[in-house]
């Protein structure tokens, strides 16, 4: 470790080759150009992230605009409190991966570690409310596409009203295609969905799936980041890998920051 | 002990290391623990904001609302925790860069989907919205394509738009076979 500093502190033109830190790739000058070229490919990286995103952000505005009513009866769906617990969750997991690297900087590898445990573990907590919203819109039959409505999910009975269960309306709809769907919303008002509404759904469960699998990808980074740090391969000098694992998890919170209040909140209140 | 001198710009708190002599070590502007909880404290503070809000219907500013509230949510994040403040400036552009391309890309779909013909049932073919003539490009109305359009399925419960999108792209797939 002080070997490590030692050479990166000193810095003479002429010694740089030769007192190489052991971090240092040797197709790099200096420590400071590798950690340039590094966060430069992160922020590239970031970018094509958020154009994969976006491609899903297009697809919710066009059919927002196509159908405002479907998507303010749907979203009533979602729960605002659940939605706002995940975001508060998130933004805190933020913070401590931002503590994380500015311990790592400073050179607290134990603290480093304590911050990345605290951001893995709102990562976990995160999935596990996710988890219960699942599972709530897949028993009332909100699943998109064929599922929508469809007969398999079991009705429940919600408010004295039997719910949840697939409505032919239409005698002659074709097997296979979304059905209507009754069901008691997020303020306990009974429903009965169109079967476009399973458009919101598809975009719902679409957006927040990937976001959730980008979770999933970020608890694996900052797991390895606290493996590499426990190992004691960070130092002031060095640092990248816990900086770069907290861009990506900033990312996975800047995402969410926009599907929070596209999905749960935009819509007239009932 | 060398080492530690060099580094002391950086981890001093007000860290600004970039005016210094290029010795080829990193230098990073380091904030204070308590400047980060304080960009928390505000992140959660517009969050109860964005929420409180939208038990009040203000139309169609909803979304408008809430997007502007998102976005400073996200400059916030961007800005001093993910460091672009004090980062090399061609980060924050390529960042930027995304969002350039994704405003084009989706104000060109919007065009799109707002120039172009709609289908007509009675004409059998597209018409401008706008005019209420033939629709330049696309396929011209013909009785193959009619036909398949009205086997495609009454436009009952789907939507004007998403049912003659619908149709509109059958029509098409079936003309060509």
């Amino acid at each position: 470790m002080a070997n490590v500093s030692e050479s990166v502190g000193h810095g003479h033109d002429h010694d740089a080759h030769d007192a190489h830190p052991s971090f240092l790739q040797h197709h790099f000058d200096t420590p400071a150009q590798q950690f340039n070229a590094s966060k430069l490919g992160m922020w590239v990286f970031i970018a094509t992230e958020i154009l994969m995103f976006g491609g899903l952000f297009c697809a919710y505005a066009i059919w927002r605009g196509l159908e405002p009513q479907v998507f303010d009866d749907a979203h009533h769906f979602l729960n605002k409190i659940l939605g706002a617990t995940n975001t508060v969750v998130l933004l805190f997991s933020s913070l401590t991966a931002a503590l994380a690297v500015r311990s790592a900087q400073v050179g607290k590898r134990t603290m480093t570690s304590v911050y990345l445990v605290i951001t893995i573990v709102c990562a976990a907590a995160f999935l596990v409310v996710k988890y219960f919203e699942y599972t709530h819109k897949i028993h009332l039959g909100l699943l998109p596409g064929h599922c929508f409505g469809h007969p398999g999910f079991s009705g429940a009975i919600q408010n004295g009203e039997e719910v949840g269960t697939c409505l032919r309306i239409h005698a002659d709809s074709a097997p296979g295609m979304p059905q209507w769907v009754k069901a008691v919303d997020e303020s306990g008002h009974v429903q009965v969905l169109s079967p476009r509404a399973n458009m919101f759904f598809g975009l719902y469960f679409v957006m927040t799936g990937l976001h959730g699998v980008h979770v999933i990808v970020g608890m694996s980074i900052l797991g390895w980041v606290l493996y590499k740090n426990q190992k004691g391969a960070f130092s002031p000098a060095y640092f990248t890998p816990v900086d770069l694992g907290a861009l990506y998890w900033h990312l996975v919170d800047l995402v969410w920051i926009y599907l929070f209040p596209l999905l749960y909140l935009v819509g007239k209140p009932e | 002990m060398a080492a530690e001198h060099s580094h002391a710009p950086a981890t001093s708190s007000h860290g600004n290391g970039h005016g210094d002599a290029d010795d080829g070590a990193v230098h990073v502007h380091i904030a204070p623990s308590g400047f980060y909880w304080g960009i928390f404290l505000a992140l959660i503070f517009l969050t109860v904001v964005t929420v409180r809000v939208s038990y009040f219907d203000f139309g169609s500013a909803n979304i408008i609302i809430a997007v502007l509230i998102a976005t400073v949510k996200a400059s916030l994040v961007a800005a001093f925790f993910m460091h672009l403040r004090h980062d090399k400036l061609f980060n924050t552009i390529s960042f930027l860069a995304a969002f350039l391309f994704l405003a084009v890309f989706i104000l060109l779909t919007y065009d799109d989907l707002g120039y172009r013909g709609k289908l007509d049932y009675a004409y059998g073919g597209k018409v401008d919205a706008h005019t209420g003539q033939a629709a330049p490009g696309g396929e011209p109305a013909t009785s193959a394509t009619a036909d398949s359009v009205e086997h495609e399925g009454p436009p009952g419960a789907a939507g004007e738009h998403g049912g003659g999108a619908h149709g509109a792209a059958g029509g098409h797939e079936k003309h060509e076979k």
